[in-house]
């Protein structure tokens, strides 16, 4: 054997990791490193950076995902749920490359979601170059003749309604071995997502979206058609809350046809259900409003009104119980609104309001007054002896709050012997500086200079954080609606 | 390398015919498991990961034919930015592309945290890991099974040199130089096929 000191050397390992050594070299400089841990060491460090031994140890070593990936992306059947899969596996062969088959004239690209009725898949249909969403009947329901024909019934009865806030249907079809339903690809997030991620909404949001929802379910209800599912999850927003769609149409009635009322057994979520539905009882256009009521609670709190460990004890509180009430939750909430939720939750369906048209005209009428509260009255049949935290009382309490600042500063200023008129007349210098910002005519040195920076600061942040109504008079309307900068706009 | 899939070079010019297959095939192949895995690790389940891929990858495909081979854009940079793009737009516009109906699928993805820079360094992540690991499947083939063994078993798996020399009946120093050449070979391996995926 060589000595080591011959055998230590860095450009052999590089040659030796290059494969440029001779076998007998290698043989020579392998029993080496059987007794040198430097060079040993040295060797690692020469086949590469510490990042790439760490990167190898790190990515080579299979995870859970990985084993995944080879059972779901070699030719075996993809790990899909049965429903899915049995969906899938009824598609038609395509040539293109990047969809999963064909459905009719469609190309489906993918799978949105599933549920209780059926499978929802992404779709486009070249023909007429769009994106569609298309609902297959889910296997097992479509097995069932009445549940067939009661899906391509309430199908056609759902694209009878023509309304920018019911969901369109494009197409339907019932003869396939899976009927379905195509319909466009909505923007936006659910109703519910929106509530998941904020919770409770703004008291104009709700109006917003309390006004579509209703004049939504007032076209279906015209052309006789009880949707029966008026829950969050079946609110699509379309960017924001300006327009909304309600979803689901049809599908509903033909679920509980099949399997609910046969078996017994809750599909899904019962929370957003009526008191004659939790009973088993028919229903009418009526129950939709009950939903609605439940819609409109849970956007004003950002919970559900009728909370219980199990879908039974949920149907019992809301054959029995009273939600709690709103304002508990959220004194945000005008008496008015907790007053119209309250008349929809009406358990006996003649106590309730008789039509979404109603709501929808008294919703709209509520919302103008919410945004222009001087322009407009709240409907009559709403009014109420106490008027809590109305727009009014908004109003009365930052000319409290402003009142008490200028006052201290007042006395602040007083205290240094600062002499400014105005200050004394507290009230009109809040009053009439409303629209332009306060202006605060003392030149005091230093500190005292900042601290009234300060509150000046303070006093129109409180001024340009709530919307100050234009007081009543002979002014232009538009100038009612906002600040100085909507004036400026609307001038000309 | 002599190692290195002879579609390598091209595949990038070969999946910009929208009637070549094969080399979408391919593309997807390294694609495929990178996008699929970001969703796993977002938390999504089988399914929907697979439906986030398959969106992802769509816009991919959409994007392809502007891609132009250009010296200074190297093209797994413009295609992370492309998936990135998508990964983003699946998750938050991703919103707009809600279907009817509701769906634990897009209650999931929508609530996951996310961020630019954060899936960004996710993508590179995974694709390194790819990366990795489509060399290690090329070096792995060219080797004996000793010398893989040796590879394996002592930095992937964790086990002394010692444990495993006795094991495959070998001395220590035959390991180490075994699983030093190899490591050598895999990191000319992960860099070459960088550079042709750019």
């Amino acid at each position: 054997m060589m000595p080591n000191t011959q055998t230590c050397q860095p450009e052999r390992l590089e040659a030796f990791l290059n494969g440029k050594l001779s076998s007998r070299d290698e043989e020579l400089l392998e029993a080496h490193l059987d007794e040198c841990s430097q060079c040993r060491r040295h060797l690692d460090e020469a086949a590469a950076a510490p990042v790439a031994w760490t990167r190898a140890t790190a990515y080579l070593k299979d995870d859970p995902f990985d084993l995944e990936v080879i059972s779901g992306f070699s030719d075996e059947p993809l790990a899909l749920p049965p429903q899915i899969k049995q969906v899938l596996d009824v598609l038609g062969a395509t040539d293109d490359p990047g969809m999963l088959g064909r459905l009719g004239s469609y190309e489906v690209s993918g799978v949105v979601g599933a549920g209780g009725m059926g499978v929802v898949l992404k779709a486009f249909d070249r023909p007429l170059d769009r994106t569609v969403a298309i609902k297959v009947m889910a296997p097992h329901l479509a097995t069932s003749g009445a549940a067939r024909q009661r899906f391509s019934r309430e199908a056609r009865a759902a694209a009878a309604v023509i309304h920018p806030n019911v969901i369109a249907i494009y197409g339907v079809s019932t003869d396939t071995p899976l009927p379905y339903l195509v319909m466009p690809y909505v923007g936006g997030a659910s109703l519910q997502k929106r509530l998941d991620t904020e919770g409770a909404l703004p008291v104009a949001d709700i109006l917003r979206i309390g006004i579509q929802i209703a004049s939504g379910l007032a076209a279906a209800h015209n052309q006789g058609l009880v949707h029966r599912d008026i829950k969050p999850a079946n609110i699509l927003l379309d960017q924001g809350v300006d327009r909304l769609v309600i979803t689901d149409f049809g599908l509903a009635r033909t679920v509980d046809d099949a399997s609910v009322t046969r078996t017994g057994v809750i599909a899904g979520t019962p929370q957003y259900m009526s008191p004659e539905q939790a009973r088993g009882e028919p229903v009418d256009a009526r129950s939709d409003l009950f939903s609605f009521g439940s819609v409109l609670y849970t956007a004003c709190t950002g919970r559900v009104p009728f909370r219980a460990e199990s879908p039974y004890g949920v149907l019992r509180k809301i054959t029995d119980n009273v939600p709690r009430p709103i304002r508990e939750l959220n004194p945000q909430i005008p008496e008015w609104l907790c007053n119209i939720i309250n008349r929809l939750h009406a358990k006996s369906a003649e106590d309730r309001f008789q039509s979404a048209e109603e709501i929808s005209q008294l919703l709209t009428q509520c919302l103008a007054h919410l945004t222009q509260p001087t322009v407009h009255s709240l409907p009559k049949e709403l009014h109420k002896p106490r008027k809590v935290f109305g727009v009014r009382a908004r109003n009365a309490w930052i000319v409290v709050v402003a009142g008490v600042l200028v006052f201290s500063m007042y006395f602040l200023f007083s205290q240094k012997t600062v002499e400014s008129p105005q200050v004394s007349r507290s009230g009109p210098i809040i009053n009439t500086s409303s629209s332009n910002g306060i202006v605060l005519p003392w030149e005091q040195p230093d500190s005292t200079t900042k601290w009234a920076d300060q509150l000046e600061t303070v006093l129109k942040h409180i001024e340009q954080s709530i919307i100050l109504p234009s007081p009543p008079g002979p002014l232009s309307p538009s100038t009612g609606r906002g600040g100085a900068s909507d004036d400026l706009r609307n001038e000309r | 390398m002599s190692n290195m899939p002879e579609t390598r070079d091209s595949l990038i010019i070969q999946i910009q015919d929208p009637d070549n297959r094969d080399a979408w095939d391919a593309f997807t192949q390294i694609y495929r498991p990178i996008l699929y895995r970001l969703a796993r690790a977002r938390g999504l389940q089988d399914a929907d990961a697979e439906d986030l891929t398959q969106r992802v990858l769509m816009s991919v495909a959409r994007a392809i034919p502007q891609w132009q081979k250009n010296p200074n854009t190297r093209f797994r940079h413009w295609l992370n930015r492309i998936a990135k793009n998508a990964i983003l737009n699946a998750l938050t516009r991703g919103r707009t592309e809600i279907g009817v109906g509701g769906s634990e699928f897009l209650n999931t993805v929508n609530n996951l945290p996310y961020s630019s820079n954060e899936i960004e360094a996710q993508i590179e992540n995974e694709y390194q890991r790819q990366l990795y690991r489509r060399a290690a499947e090329i070096v792995r083939d060219s080797v004996n099974a000793d010398t893989w063994l040796a590879f394996l078993n002592t930095v992937v798996e964790g086990e002394s040199t010692e444990a495993v020399a006795t094991r495959l009946g070998k001395t220590i120093g035959n390991v180490h130089a075994a699983r030093s050449r190899l490591m050598r070979r895999l990191q000319t391996v992960v860099k070459d096929l960088m550079e042709a995926d750019e």
